[in-house]
């Protein structure tokens, strides 16, 4: 083999050794390829099966939240008349929206809305999405502000936390999310329509019935305490406030009756101890101010 | 090359990838909201806001997240009025962001909505409707909390 073949041998060696290194990529970049449009694929899927990622309480919308919470509360103010006092209810707005503001959950879908109920009833409740109820027996009962806002915290603390989708039995949130199905539709024909409301009057059964017979699970109601001692305290309300509101409960002659408050509350003798041991924890605290004391009386004179 | 298609097609996708790591992608999920000049309540307003906007995340100040609207002005929101929009990433992959905005409004109306309400009120009578959209209307103005925080000696997340 002379030089000049040699030369030709190694520069076809150096094209082929090229030549399979460009192999190489290619296959690998072929792989990676490969793999963009699994990934492409994978997304379609993903839009197509969005319906079947919803399984839990968790998985409702904000604005699916909402509707579940007008409904609700439509079913409460059915049972128990709005106190149409607009003066009272802009103060209790006020409160309310104070606390809420300290919530983890400040801006909900639309707004946090509080309303007085013409009822001797002590009770408060809240629908989700934000619709917060309190009873003029309740109001009358609470002895200063800082009451009534741990009290409207504590609910919103329920809201917060969607204590009241927890509520919608597993079956019904399955039913729920398999009639509403797969495809993104925004209306609806009249038998899936049909399905859709059965299952939606079956969530609205769940939680009517949670909030104004059965009550919430003790654990959630203790965790509504804790969330309204970390937000009064943001808010810079004295927590002992709801500590003092449930003291004045102890040995209340309505507790006989067994209605609202009293059947779907753990007894107050049972809060006192751990709201005042997360009060502690929370050391320092707010204090009370003269300014809002003189504030409450006068805008709750007209149901005492 | 064996595959020029699928060559131009990885690259594309590769670089929306790319794209949506570096640039968050969040939508308004309540009905109305604004983002404002500084990461707190009651400081000025930089533009209003509606359910499906979408923003580009550009920072966090604990519950507070610096966002640039589609229209490039830039401000603060809390946490709470946006989410990460559940199509972002399929639609990252099918090749534009406004696919994701899109996908996000068709879902807005979907599941339990007002078409559910209306045909459950025919059958409930008892139902108060009337008051929950007298509830409802009372809105909280800004200026009227800040009053009643001011005058009742008060923080509330300021």
């Amino acid at each position: 083999m002379n030089a000049r073949s040699r030369a030709a041998r190694a520069l076809l060696l150096a094209v082929l050794l090229a030549a399979g290194a460009a192999c190489s990529l290619i296959d690998q970049g072929t792989e990676i390829l490969g793999k963009a449009e699994d990934a492409v694929a994978k997304g379609d899927k993903a839009v197509k099966a969005y319906g079947k990622l919803r399984s839990a309480f968790g998985d409702f919308t904000e604005e699916e939240e909402y509707y579940i919470g007008r409904s609700v509360a439509a079913l409460i103010l059915g049972r128990y008349p709005a106190l149409n006092d607009a003066a009272l209810n802009l103060y209790v707005n006020k409160v309310g929206n104070a606390v809420a503001l300290s919530s983890e959950r400040p801006e909900i879908f639309a707004g946090w809305h509080f309303q007085a109920l013409d009822t001797d009833e002590v009770n408060a409740m809240a629908a989700p999405g934000g619709m917060i109820f309190i009873t003029k027996g309740l109001l009358k009962r609470c002895p200063d502000e800082e009451s009534l806002a741990l009290i409207l915290a504590h609910e919103v603390g329920h809201v917060a936390a969607r204590h009241g989708l927890q509520s919608i039995r597993k079956a019904n949130v399955t039913e729920t999310f398999t009639s509403i199905g797969l495809e993104a539709i925004k209306t609806y024909g009249p038998e899936q329509l049909a399905r859709v409301t059965a299952a939606f009057e079956g969530v609205l059964g769940d939680i009517v019935g949670t909030l104004v017979e059965r009550g919430y699970d003790r654990k959630l109601e203790y965790e509504a305490d804790e969330s309204a001692v970390l937000f009064g305290c943001r808010t810079g309300y004295d927590p002992a406030g709801l500590a003092r509101f449930l003291k004045t409960m102890v040995g209340d002659m309505s507790a006989v009756s067994g209605k609202g408050w009293f059947k779907t509350h753990p007894a107050p003798e049972q809060r006192i101890d751990r709201v005042q041991a997360e009060i502690d924890r929370l050391q320092p605290v707010p204090a009370p101010a003269a300014v809002r004391t003189q504030r409450f009386k006068s805008a709750v004179s007209a149901v005492r | 090359m064996k595959h020029p298609r699928k060559a131009v097609l990885a690259a594309g996708v590769l670089a929306v990838f790319c794209l949506a790591a570096a640039a968050d992608v969040l939508v308004v999920k309540i009905q109305s909201t604004q983002i404002r000049a500084q990461a707190q309540f009651f400081a000025p307003v930089v533009a209003g806001l509606k359910a499906g906007d979408a923003l580009t995340q550009i920072g966090v100040s604990g519950a507070w997240i610096q966002v640039r609207t589609a229209a490039g002005l830039s401000g603060w929101i809390h946490q709470s009025a946006v989410e990460v929009p559940r199509y972002a990433l399929a639609a990252a992959a099918g090749g534009t962001r406004t696919q994701a905005t899109a996908s996000e409004a068709a879902l807005a109306g979907k599941g339990f909505n007002k078409q559910v309400e209306e045909n459950f009120r025919t059958g409930h009578a008892e139902a108060d409707y009337a008051s929950v959209d007298r509830m409802l209307q009372n809105k909280m103005l800004w200026s009227q909390l800040k009053e009643f925080l001011d005058q009742g000696k008060l923080g509330g997340g300021r």
